[in-house]
């Protein structure tokens, strides 16, 4: 069911992404609701994939990184929602759903290795995840808000209004969605990473603290408490902070994905499962 | 349906003639008046703007309307009216629908998507109903035209960007700040052209509004204008970090704010974004400003570079804009055109049906007495023939419904047939 479920919803997404470029290429302010409605029950796919998978495991589908991304590609979308909501800015959604389309996609991937994690149960390391993962979700608005910031900012410093002026929203309106999804991701981030080190003082033998996903995950972290630090003391904003929030989500997405090729308890590959 | 419009616009005829031809606002219900009580005219319309005047009329069917509406013109304006009529054109039928749609959606005007034609055609459409030239195809017709100018007003983006410098200004502010609201503008000597930017800020919701000018009283005076506040030109430099947008337009013949200090009114502001409009020359503002982050710099050339192009995306709007309009013209004269099929439909069918009942009734006696059997199988005999003969006709008009020819057809068949319509 999960797996029908989950190319349903790719299907549905790549649907709202076909339909919403006609509304960007228009200038439309907002999303058509043929382009709202596709990515709507694209999420509802969604969400029924991860409720079949939850019930067959009978606990959060998040057991690997296949699974884990399209977890996070689920909550994208539904970040993407809320934002819409607030904001009503077509564009957001031109920047968000390739993304998610190709998360999704990656979900879909077979694993034909299952899982053993019975430590996964731990109340620990669920609050670990989940508040990881929702955090990350923040960075990743962060993130689409920092890009359009640089474009639109680009385009008033030239002073030759192209298509991305007329289409994206104020520098204004970027930053608030980029502060607000900061202060929204960095609590969140800071929570999964604490859960993280408790669960794993607690269960891994070994030095844990050498594992490289938790390394990685580290720098992230000082990355985000600069920019949370700088933001909040009030200095800085604009240019810089965007290219510095753009660099630290290109590392969260390396150490989703990168770190966990090398990483026993986070990875893919039981060989390497566990340190000595 | 009989609809004609004449005209003339800024494009066929020159200011001179449009003047001539001007119905003034407080005439224009006498003149609606005069025209829809004229011999043939069944609706009327008069549409006078500095830029256009255009009789638009319903007039009764096959009646070549427009000398109608030229000697209309030619008695309310007291003129001789053949040295005016090569300024003019002439629509008809479809054509007036187009073209009301299109003037409507300010496609026709001088700067396209100007918003003031919807509330002109508006107007025009109020005369018109009170003087009672508007109850028919030709009402229709106009209220559809102001739906489609707000169809096109929402789906396109023909009137939004801004095509004149100061709103150019106001436009750039938005982009960078978003909403105006509760921001401090600072105006750095006087000038027309930065009082009218000004006073776009502040109408788009700007809040404080510093004045300061060499002469002091100047800046005074500028600030009980705007209710803001006048500073003194010496304490220029100390005060500009209060403000987020700048109009500088002095006479100084050097930089009056240069990079080394932008970047201390930049710390000042803790980054907050500035915005510089410098309409001076020579200018005011360093154009090196524009390179430190979180400030920009706009010159007299910038911004007539923004209007250049705002102006060609307008023109890229257009073309999205005519699409929509000419979908709903075919619409609006299909449906005009079913309504004038349909009856002529059912006037056909029912005056056969009148022939074969009497056809049937003439022949009862020869026929003598039949079973109900033999009375149905007549009945759907002659009905048969006469469903075959109808096929034809009803075909060719429902296909017809909207085209330029249909009308004749309707009167063909009304004649074959002696419909009497």
């Amino acid at each position: 069911m999960h797996d029908i479920f989950l190319w349903t919803a790719l299907g549905f997404y790549g649907l709202g992404i076909i339909l919403l470029i006609p509304q960007v290429i228009h200038r439309r302010p907002s999303l058509s609701p043929a382009s709202l409605g596709a990515l709507g029950l694209g999420l509802l796919a969604h969400a029924a994939a991860l409720l079949a998978e939850a019930a067959k495991i009978h606990r959060l589908p998040v057991v690997d990184v296949r699974s884990a991304l399209s977890f996070y590609a689920f909550l994208v979308t539904l970040a993407f929602f809320f934002a819409y909501l607030r904001y009503r800015i077509a564009s957001l959604g031109l920047f968000m759903f390739p993304l998610v389309f190709v998360l999704t996609l990656i979900g879909t991937f077979r694993v034909d290795r299952p899982f053993d994690s019975s430590s996964m149960r731990s109340g620990w390391l669920l609050v670990h995840i989940g508040s990881t993962i929702i955090g990350y979700t923040g960075f990743f608005l962060t993130f689409v808000a920092a890009l359009m910031y640089l474009i639109q900012e680009r385009e008033l410093k030239s002073k030759k209004p192209r298509g991305f002026y007329y289409r994206l929203p104020s520098l204004e309106i970027c930053d608030e969605i980029y502060y607000r999804s900061l202060l929204f991701g960095f609590p969140l981030m800071t929570l999964g990473m604490l859960m993280g080190f408790i669960a794993a003082a607690r269960n891994w033998k070994g030095p844990w603290e050498l594992d490289p996903k938790i390394l990685a995950s580290l720098v992230t972290w000082l990355i985000f408490l600069l920019l949370f630090s700088t933001r909040v003391s009030g200095g800085w904003r604009g240019r810089r902070a965007a290219y510095v929030a753009i660099f630290g989500f290109v590392t969260i997405m390396a150490t989703f994905l990168g770190a966990s090729l090398l990483s026993g308890p986070h990875g893919y590959f039981p060989s390497l499962k566990q340190l000595p | 349906m009989n609809l004609v419009l004449v005209g003339i616009n800024h494009r066929t005829a020159p200011v001179e003639v449009r003047e001539r031809m001007n119905i003034p606002e407080e005439r224009l219900l006498e003149a609606v008046s005069d025209l829809v009580h004229r011999e043939g005219v069944r609706e009327g319309m008069i549409l006078s703007t500095c830029n256009r005047v255009e009789v638009v009329a319903q007039a009764e069917e096959n009646l070549d309307a427009e000398p109608i509406l030229y000697q209309f013109l030619a008695d309310h304006h007291h003129c001789e009216f053949a040295s005016f009529e090569r300024f003019f054109y002439h629509r008809r039928q479809q054509e007036v629908v187009s073209h009301l749609f299109r003037v409507a959606s300010s496609l026709d005007s001088m700067i396209l998507g100007e918003p003031q034609i919807l509330g002109q055609v508006k107007r025009a459409y109020a005369a018109a109903r009170q003087a009672g030239g508007l109850n028919g195809t030709l009402n229709e017709v106009v209220t559809q035209a102001l739906a489609v100018a707000k169809r096109v007003r929402r789906e396109t983006a023909l009137g939004s960007a801004a095509v004149s410098v100061s709103y150019a200004a106001v436009e750039l502010a938005k982009k960078i700040f978003g909403s105006l609201e509760g921001k401090t503008i600072f105006v750095i000597g006087a000038g027309k052209m930065s009082e009218l930017a000004a006073k776009h800020l502040l109408r788009s919701g700007a809040s404080t509004i510093l004045v300061t000018n060499r002469t002091h009283e100047r800046a005074v005076e500028l600030a009980k204008a705007f209710q803001g506040t006048a500073i003194p030109f010496e304490e220029l430099l100390d005060t500009i970090h209060r403000a987020d947008i700048v109009i500088s337009s002095t006479g100084a013949p050097h930089f009056i704010v240069r990079k080394e200090q932008a970047e201390k009114l930049l710390a000042a502001r803790k980054s907050r974004p500035l915005f510089f409009v410098d309409i001076a020359v020579p200018r005011d503002i360093d154009p090196a400003v524009n390179q430190l982050d979180n400030a920009f710099v706009y010159d007299i050339d910038d911004l007539g570079q923004v209007v250049e192009a705002n102006k060609k995306q307008r023109e890229r709007e257009a073309v999205w804009a005519e699409e929509i309009v000419g979908q709903e013209v075919q619409k609006m004269m299909h449906r005009l055109a079913s309504r004038e099929v349909v009856p002529t439909i059912r006037a056909l069918e029912e005056r056969l049906n009148r022939i074969r009942e009497a056809e049937l009734e003439r022949h009862r006696g020869p026929l003598g007495t039949l079973s109900s059997e033999q009375r149905q199988a007549v009945d759907a005999l002659t009905r048969g023939i006469l469903n075959k003969i109808l096929h034809g006709p009803v075909t060719e008009l429902k296909s017809e419904a909207g085209e330029a020819g249909q009308h004749n057809l309707v009167r063909l068949i009304q004649k074959i047939f002696g419909l009497g319509g």
